[in-house]
Order: C-alpha cells, then sequence, then structure tokens
C-alpha cells in the first residue's frame, strides 16, 4: 500500500466507533493499522484527543507492541522465520536470498512499497521449515527456486 | 481512620488502613531501600529494591505496592532478601556507564546511595552500557538516557504531577526509555521546562544544565521562590557564595510538593548576573560614581528633606515594590507617612488589579484571604476565567488540571486557547473583556434553572431579591451573541455546575481589564448565589503575579491604605496609627503608581523614591515615564538589578534578593512564609530593610530598628491579620478578622450583600485599529522580565516573543509565520516576529510581555485605572502592518 494523504474522514470514523468505548486504544489501533497499512504519527494527537489521554501515552504503546507500526510498509509483508527449525533447514540462506532479491534489509520497505521485510522468532510451523509468510499466507518448504518464483508472483510487474 | 497493627522485623508497630508495608515501615523508622517509589507519586512496584519477606509464607513482596493488613508480619533486612536486592542493583550498575566521577548527581545518587548501603563495589558482571545520546541543546535540561534505571519517576511525575505528557516511556526490554511524542528533542516537545523531572531523577540521567559550575552544591537552604504569587517552596544549592541550583524542598506540606516551574526551578540564576548592583552609586557629572554607604544615605537624606521643605510633602513620592518584604513595605509606608509626611506611597502590584482586589474585600471584609491551593483539589467544579495559569502561575495550572484530569468539570472562560482547554469540560471562548456579560448571563440561567442556594443565601447574605430581579430582567440571548458564546455551550455548562460550588480562578485577564470592577462584583454575586464562598469545594483565587503582591497591600503600601488595609479615609484609623507613630496623618489619599509619574511630567512630583521597581519597563509609554523622570529635581533607585530606571536615577542603592535577606513574603493563598537568609548580598548590596533604616535614621524620624524582629513586633501591634509573626513559626496564615457570618466559625456576624448587576459599557469602535491586542503573559518570563531577563538560561531560549493572530486573519492580510510585522496602536508601536495559532479568534492578536525590554508596553495608554477614559492594561486597539 502507497503511503497517501491519510482519509481523514476514515480516520475519524474509525476513532468515533470507539471512543465511547472503555479500554478502546488498542483495538482502536488495530483497526487504525489495518485501515492504514500502518499507523500515522500525525493520527496520534487527533486520537489522544478524542480519547483524552496524553499522545505519548499513545505513542508508547505503540512502540510497545511489535504489532503495531508507525512507519508506512508495504503492500506485501515478508514475515520469514528465524525459528530453530527452519534454521537447521537453511533459513538463513532463504534470507539471504530474499535480501538480495529485494534489495532490503530487515525492518525495510521498497522505495516503491511494495514489499517490507521483516524477521520472526517462529512462525510455529516448523514442519513446513523453512517458512515465511506473506501478509497472512504461509508459504513452506522453501528452496530458493521456489522463493525466486514466490516474489516473482508477488511483484509489481505480475500484477 | 483506624489503625491497623502489625510485625515488622519482629516488632508489633501500627499504620493507619489502606498504608502499604513500606509507608508502615518509614512511619515506624524502618528504612527499606528503594529507587522508583516517591510519596507524591502512585506506586509503581518497578524497581523491585523495597523487597520484604513475609515472614509466614516466606513469600517475597515489593513492599510500595503491597497494603498493610493486621497481623502480617514482615521482615525487612534478611540475608535471602538482601541477596536479591544485591542482583538487582549488580544488573543495574554492568548497564550503567562509568562516568560517576564526572557525574552532577555526585553523593545524591541514589543508585550510588543504595549500591553502598548494600556493600556493593565490583558487579561482578561482564560490562554492558546502553549508550544513548546525551541531549543538552536546550538551555535547561541535560539528558543523558544511558544513566536512566527506568524507575520512571520522570514519566509520572509528568503523567500525575505537572500534567504536561511531555515523555512517556516507548519500546520495551533494552530499548526501552522515556521519549517525548515523535522523539523530538525537549525544546521542540510540548515540555515546559518544568524541571519536575530533574529534581526527582535518582540518577544523574536529567541534570539541570549549569552555566558557570559543576558539580554537587557544597550545601543547600530552604527558601521561597521569589518570583510569582504562588510562593513556591525551595532548596537553594550554594557553592561558596553563589546559588547554583534550585530545586522544590523536602519539607513537609509545601504548597507545591516535588513540583516547580521553568522559571522557579532555571531563572535563579539572575541572582548571578554581571548586571547585580554591587556598591551604592551616585550621580556626578552625569555620570554614576560608587560612593560610601555613609555619603549615599547623607545624601538621599538630605535632599529628601530639602525637597520636602521647599515644595512641601506633596512633591514627593514613594514606589514601592510587591516583591519586597512585609517588614521592608511596612518600613517604607511608614518612612513616606512619618517622615516625610505624605500618603504618595504605592507598589508594583497597583498593575495587577488593585480595584478588584479593592471590592472583593470590601464586600467579603477581607474572610475569602485565605484560599489554601490544596482545596482546589476538593473542588466540585472549577471556573478559570481570564486566567492562563500555565504561563502565569504554572503551579496553579497543575492543581488545576489535576483535579479536572479526576473527572470535576472545569470550565475555561478565556478569548485564547490556553493549555487548560484540553483539560477542559467545557471552553467558552469568549470576546475579549467581555467576562462581565457572561458572568451575568451565566447568573440568570442558573437562577432560572434554580441552581441557586437558597440555604446559603438566606443564611450569610441579603438583598438577594433586588438581584435576582436584576437577573430576571437578563435577556439571555442577546448577553451570549455579545460574549460571542453559542448558547448551546452555555446551556451545558449551567448542567454541569447547577448544585455545585464553584471554585472560581481569576487571573490578570480580569484583574487588569477595563470592567475588572464590575467583573469582579458580578463574579463575587454568582458566587454568593451558588454558596461556593467561603468553601473548601468552591472558594476564589486570585493569581497573583508577585511574590508580595498580598503583603505590600497588607502593609499599607498604597495611597489609599493604613497597614492593615485599612481605610485612608477611615477616621478612627487614621487616629490609631497616628496616636501610634506620634505624627499627623493626612486623610487625602496620595498618588498611584501612573499618577506619580504623569505628576512627575507635569513638575509637580520633585522627588521619587523608588524600591525594587522599574518603571520604565513595566508601565505603559516607557518614552513618557522616562520624560517624567528625568524630570524629577531627584530620582532614588533601590534595586538589585542595573535597569533601565537605575541608569536615570540620582542616587542608586544595592538592595538584597529574596535569598540574601530575612523577612517575611504572603502569597495568593494568604500563606505567609518567613525566610532566612541563604547567601550575603554581593559586596557592599544590603538588605532592603536595613538600607530603608539608614535612610531613615539619617533623617532623624525615628530611632533605628536595628533588627527585624522589631519590625515585626509592631506590625504584629498593628496589624491583627499578621499575629502568627511573633510566634516564630515559618509559615501561618493570616488571621481572619471579617466581620461577615460566613467566615466565622459559628457562622454568626454580618451578613454580605448582593450587588445590584451591573451593564457593560461598550467601547466605540475604531476601524483605523481593527484588531484587539492581548497582553499575555509567557511562563519564561515574570512580569515585565526585569529579572528573568537577567537569567542566562531564560535569555539563551525565550528570545523570540512572537506575536499570534488567527490563521484566517492571515489568509486575509497575507501573512505566513515567521513574517515580521509591526503592531501599531494609538500610541505607539512594535515589531514581531509572526505565528499563525488555530486556537485563536479572528480579529484578536496575542503579544507577549517580558520580550525585549517589555516593549508590548508601548502600546498602552499611561492611564491611572480609575480614571474613566481608562482601558485597562490587558488589551488595546491594533492595526498591523507588514514589514518588507
Amino acid at each position: 500500500m502507497t503511503p497517501k494523504d491519510i482519509d481523514s474522514e476514515r480516520l475519524s470514523a474509525i476513532i468515533d466507533k470507539h471512543k465511547a468505548e472503555r479500554w478502546s486504544l488498542i483495538p482502536l489501533l488495530q483497526e487504525i493499522q489495518e485501515a492504514f497499512g500502518y499507523i500515522p504519527p500525525e493520527s496520534i494527537e487527533t486520537i489522544a484527543y478524542a480519547l483524552n489521554i496524553f499522545p505519548v501515552e499513545i505513542q508508547g504503546v505503540i512502540t510497545f507492541y511489535a504489532g503495531f507500526s508507525l512507519l508506512p510498509k508495504g503492500k506485501y509483508v515478508l514475515k520469514v522465520c528465524r525459528g530453530t527449525a527452519c534454521h537447521v533447514k537453511g533459513g538463513r540462506s532463504i534470507l539471504r536470498l530474499i535480501k538480495s532479491e529485494l534489495g532490503l534489509e530487515e525492518g525495510e520497505t521498497g522505495e516503491d512499497y511494495q514489499f517490507t521485510l521483516e524477521t520472526t522468532a517462529c512462525l510455529g510451523a516448523c514442519a513446513l521449515a523453512p517458512t515465511m509468510m506473506i501478509n497472512r499466507s504461509y508459504f513452506g518448504k522453501l528452496s530458493p527456486p521456489k522463493v525466486t518464483a514466490i516474489l516473482a508472483h508477488h511483484s509489481k510487474e505480475k500484477e | 481512620m483506624e489503625n491497623i497493627t502489625l510485625f515488622i522485623n519482629g516488632k508489633g508497630v501500627s499504620c493507619p488502613t489502606g498504608s502499604s508495608l513500606l509507608e508502615a515501615a518509614e512511619l515506624n523508622g524502618i528504612k527499606i531501600p528503594r529507587l522508583c517509589y516517591h510519596p507524591e507519586l502512585k506506586p509503581l512496584g518497578g524497581c523491585r529494591l523495597c523487597l520484604v519477606e513475609d515472614e509466614k509464607t516466606g513469600k517475597i513482596l515489593a513492599s510500595c505496592v503491597m497494603p498493610a493488613s493486621p497481623n502480617m508480619s514482615i521482615l525487612t533486612d534478611t540475608p535471602r532478601i538482601n541477596r536479591h536486592r544485591r542482583n538487582i542493583v549488580r544488573l543495574m550498575m554492568a548497564e550503567h556507564p562509568e562516568s560517576c566521577i564526572v557525574c552532577n548527581k555526585g553523593n545524591r545518587c541514589q543508585l550510588r546511595q543504595i549500591a553502598a548501603q548494600l556493600g556493593l563495589g565490583q558487579t561482578g558482571l561482564y560490562h554492558m552500557p546502553n549508550y544513548k545520546p546525551i541531549e543538552q541543546a536546550n538551555p535547561f535540561i541535560i539528558r543523558d538516557l544511558t544513566k536512566c534505571v527506568l524507575c520512571g519517576k520522570c514519566i509520572r511525575a509528568d503523567h500525575e504531577l505537572v500534567q504536561t505528557g511531555a515523555i512517556d516511556y516507548n519500546f520495551r526490554g533494552f530499548k526501552s526509555r522515556p521519549l517525548t511524542l515523535h522523539d523530538l528533542p525537549l525544546e521542540q516537545s510540548n515540555c515546559t521546562f518544568c524541571g519536575t523531572c530533574v529534581s526527582i531523577c535518582p540518577t544523574g540521567a536529567l541534570a539541570p544544565k549549569n552555566l558557570t559550575h559543576a558539580g554537587t552544591p557544597e550545601r543547600e537552604s530552604d527558601s521561597v521562590c521569589g518570583f510569582c504569587g504562588v510562593g513556591c517552596s525551595l532548596t537553594l544549592g550554594v557553592i561558596g557564595k553563589q546559588i547554583v541550583e534550585t530545586n522544590p524542598s523536602h519539607l513537609p506540606e509545601t504548597l507545591n510538593g516535588a513540583t516547580l516551574c521553568v522559571r522557579g526551578h532555571f531563572a535563579h540564576d539572575f541572582l548571578n548576573a554581571e548586571q547585580r548592583l554591587t556598591q551604592p552609586l551616585m550621580r556626578a557629572e552625569d555620570k554614576l560614581a560608587p560612593v560610601s554607604w555613609n555619603e549615599a544615605v547623607n545624601h538621599v537624606a538630605s535632599r529628601l528633606l530639602e525637597i520636602k521643605k521647599t515644595f512641601g510633602p506633596q512633591s514627593i513620592g514613594f514606589l514601592g515594590s510587591s516583591k519586597c518584604t512585609n517588614e521592608e513595605n511596612y518600613l517604607f509606608q511608614k518612612i513616606a507617612r512619618t517622615v516625610l509626611e505624605t500618603n504618595n506611597v504605592d507598589n508594583g502590584g497597583y498593575l495587577s488589579g488593585r480595584s478588584c482586589l479593592d471590592l472583593i474585600d470590601s464586600r467579603t471584609g477581607g474572610g475569602w484571604r485565605v484560599s489554601p491551593l490544596s482545596n482546589l483539589e476538593k473542588a466540585e467544579s472549577i471556573v478559570v476565567i481570564g486566567a492562563d495559569p500555565g504561563n502565569s502561575a504554572p503551579v496553579v495550572g497543575y492543581y488545576i488540571r489535576r483535579t479536572a484530569k479526576k473527572g470535576i468539570p472545569m470550565i475555561v472562560v478565556d478569548p485564547r486557547r490556553t493549555d487548560l482547554v484540553p483539560f477542559s469540560t467545557v471552553w467558552l471562548r469568549i470576546l475579549p473583556e467581555r467576562d462581565l456579560q457572561l458572568i451575568n448571563c451565566l447568573a440568570a440561567l442558573l437562577w432560572k434553572r434554580f441552581g441557586h442556594d437558597t440555604g446559603f443565601i438566606d443564611r450569610f447574605t441579603e438583598n438577594f431579591t433586588k438581584y435576582s430581579e436584576g437577573l430576571s430582567s437578563f435577556n439571555h440571548q442577546r448577553l451570549c451573541v455579545e460574549a460571542g458564546v453559542d448558547m448551546i455551550s452555555l446551556e451545558r455548562v449551567v448542567e454541569l455546575l447547577k448544585g455545585k460550588k464553584i471554585a472560581f480562578v481569576i487571573g490578570h485577564g480580569i484583574l487588569q481589564q477595563r470592567n475588572a470592577a464590575r467583573a469582579a462584583d458580578a463574579i463575587l454575586n454568582l458566587m454568593l448565589m451558588t454558596g461556593s464562598l467561603g468553601t473548601d469545594t468552591g472558594g476564589l483565587y486570585l493569581l497573583a503575579r508577585e511574590n508580595n503582591q498580598a503583603g505590600a497591600l497588607d502593609m499599607g503600601s498604597a495611597p489609599d491604605l493604613l497597614p492593615g488595609r485599612e481605610n485612608l479615609g477611615d477616621s478612627r484609623q487614621r487616629q490609631r496609627f497616628e496616636r501610634a507613630w506620634e505624627v499627623r496623618l493626612s486623610p487625602d489619599q496620595g498618588l498611584n503608581a501612573i499618577r506619580m509619574i504623569t505628576e512627575a511630567e507635569k513638575g509637580t512630583l520633585k522627588a521619587l523614591y523608588i524600591m525594587g521597581e522599574n518603571p520604565l519597563r513595566s508601565l505603559p509609554q516607557p518614552e513618557r515615564v522616562l520624560k517624567a523622570l528625568q524630570n524629577l529635581e531627584f530620582l532614588v533607585v533601590q534595586d538589585i538589578l542595573k535597569t533601565e530606571t537605575s541608569t536615570v536615577a540620582h542616587v542608586v542603592l544595592p538592595g538584597a534578593s529574596f535569598s540574601e535577606k530575612a523577612g517575611s513574603y504572603t502569597n495568593m493563598e494568604g500563606r505567609i512564609q518567613c525566610v532566612e537568609p541563604v547567601v550575603s548580598p554581593p559586596l557592599e548590596a544590603r538588605p532592603d530593610w536595613m538600607i530603608l533604616d539608614m535612610v531613615s535614621e539619617k533623617m532623624g524620624r525615628f530611632t533605628r530598628y536595628d533588627s527585624l524582629e522589631k519590625i515585626r513586633a509592631e506590625i504584629v501591634r498593628h496589624i491583627p491579620e499578621y499575629q502568627g509573626l511573633s510566634n516564630g513559626k515559618k509559615t501561618f496564615w493570616i488571621n481572619n478578622t471579617s466581620k461577615k457570618g460566613l467566615f466565622q466559625p459559628d457562622g454568626q456576624g454580618e451578613p454580605i450583600s448582593f450587588f445590584p448587576v451591573a451593564f457593560a459599557e461598550d467601547r466605540p469602535h475604531d476601524d483605523n485599529y481593527p484588531f484587539t491586542a492581548i497582553l499575555g503573559s509567557t511562563r519564561f518570563h515574570l512580569g515585565s522580565g526585569t529579572r528573568t531577563s537577567h537569567s542566562k538560561r531564560i535569555g539563551n531560549f525565550g528570545k523570540n516573543g512572537h506575536v499570534e493572530i488567527s490563521p484566517s486573519d492571515g489568509l486575509e492580510l497575507n501573512l505566513v509565520n515567521g513574517d515580521r510585522i509591526r503592531i501599531q496602536s494609538r500610541h505607539g508601536s512594535i515589531e514581531r516576529e509572526l505565528i499563525l495559532e488555530k486556537g485563536l479568534a479572528q480579529g484578536l492578536v496575542l503579544a507577549p510581555i517580558g520580550f525585549e525590554e517589555n516593549d508590548a508596553m508601548k502600546l498602552l495608554p499611561l492611564t491611572p485605572f480609575e480614571d474613566r477614559t481608562s482601558r485597562g492594561l490587558k488589551t488595546c486597539q491594533v492595526r498591523i502592518d507588514k514589514i518588507q
């Protein structure tokens, strides 16, 4: 998802939906993240005003959880497993290959906002090692040719 | 509250129900080590150093969060616990940088203290400091988060005490640290630099930026802040003869607790400014040259007597200071009234709402005056009107925000979006100086909706019927339109306030405005109608700009008041003082601060004795003031700093600051606080009361006092409100002498009268000056900024003095942020940089005072308040032009 001007109407609709609820901050942030792909930093103060808490407290919550991001992410978020089983099955080379294919380091997002590369401690699908996820889909028993094919399938040109 | 008993270290102890184990131990003299606990903050249970062992179950508990329960048996110092504590501290030390030798916190570092208590030297662990960049771009605070132990005290103080929300924990685990919003440097965040976090930080992670000294102060002494009328308790750190550090004092039950504001915390470096006056000066051939005290005092005495003889007592004026002590103010007015036989005595506090004070004092008999700020936290509702405490009296702002955060209705009535607005339940954005219309409308609506307190009205007041008839006659809609407020918001306010006591916080927006007295009348009526006056859950809080504004008036440093705020026109009181002072007192009131200047301009005032006041900076139309002062035959200036005014004086006498002399100050709450000198005055400078004592002796009217105690004894004899001054206490409250039933313990006494409703006079609109400028204070400068501008820290920071207008006005005038503009009134003009501010209504200009020699005063006319043409000191009509 390319970051564009934030749809402020959509943002206030999400805030309005949650602001009357008690303990509404995390569901609210999740919904914003879902809608925009990340939590736009400039929305923090609007949220804070609606919920009557300090903006910096919201930032504290966002940075605490790995699931929230203040930076815009690519259309496809790759989560490459770095768990023990995947490591044994060559997860390190898979990661190295993806890095060079995409030209991204861990935690980076491409300039065209197509891909974001992340690693994770374990995806819990060790039988399929080495594994990764793209958005919500699993890809298992990865090999270099398979990775190249998957990446090509998700690339801009293919769309 | 009930007590419970338990056993700590085998000893039976008791504590109130609800205490934590740590508090219970503390109460019984048992010290438990801790880092994250602070008595004013909610317990966190984060540092785990306060671990104790439950003897019965063997469980290990964090004592700061564990409530004490009956018959518990607790051990605070067992080998097992100490092993845990040592491991925690070892881990902290392993992460801590090895910069102790150069760390300003020195032996005050609590991590170091605890390590020493636990007998830890080497950690025996791999040293792994968590380096983060040092931030020291701002002139106040150095942040070295490498030394942070994540106790969260700074964050909790920020959220719980000062309620600013500048920082919070961000990230987690090893990366965890306190950050500002968007990780901006402090000076770009909403940090107010109150410094509360600096004083509360247990390590050297947060430190004050000292420009001249490094290291720990040699000694510390308690004092009272010399800036605004709140009068916070301070601890001053001293190296050699200089004050190098300021912290909130550790005394119990101070009004500010662990908080301070940027002025109190960081601006006291003005005390060491090069511009301090250090020896008496006398004008010889157009230059001020140093002379001996003897020569200076002789000259002052003989010249004043000479002028009195030639031109009469009315040709001499005494302009005193609301920053000097009670004792000095008493002496000052006594010299004026007895030695020079003139009532021409006033103080700078005249500019901060004399007319309002007089009115409220006379209607209540002064009974309102004891109004502890701690009651604000018990308020049922708060109305902040014409006040921006976040800038003018920040500690009052903290009280209001804390109360509002608890869900108590808080209404802000202000044309500006002050920093209280985000905390408010409703913000009534009125047009400038339409407070009277708004209060009238509010009162009328409350009366219509049965929001009055019949019991209170019947018991303590009179003439309600006439007032209520006036209320019924109002046209709400019209008043609402005049005030510039919409009816829906106002109805909401009425619903919120109905049936509640109201605490009114009133600032200079009311005190200095044209309709000041009438607005105060209306507020008082509304307070009586709702039963809010004289109660703990309501009450009246008038912000005072300077530390002893209240005391200066109490001491009779005013042209129409005798000590004890007794009216000069009251012959019984006059005779009382005539007998005591063995002198004839004229019943005619003297000249006030502004009229002294206008009379000097005309040439009828020949001599002026100015103590601790800088009229060339604080009064309107400085060029007129300068001419008037130059017109004088003789001008004496007694001050601590070389000021605009002292440079044109004939004689300059160097006085002492609040930290260099003993005396007492009366704050806005009615609390009288005595201070002792922390350091001696620089070089030949002397405490002001001593100087006055010398001058009066030379004039030969009364014998020297020679000691503060003698002056105090006289004050106690003449001013019943100040009885407490005789018992040697450091802090006490003024005695209530009001005869009004409301302020008597048994409720028996005179009723307080409602005044008939008053209407506002509108001023004609002038198309040549379409904008209304509001002159507001900023938190970096106090009043006209004479002292704060000599603070190097403040000077480095608050130089901009931007004016603000609304973006829509900016669009119309084709102005953008950063443009230089000229603001012109009928009386003068100033040039400033511009900021477009969304919170401001169209047609308004906000100009901060205190900057650039306080040149904003050029916009105002030099007219005394009581004059019918007076426009007050808060607003004026202006025009804006862009400077190309």
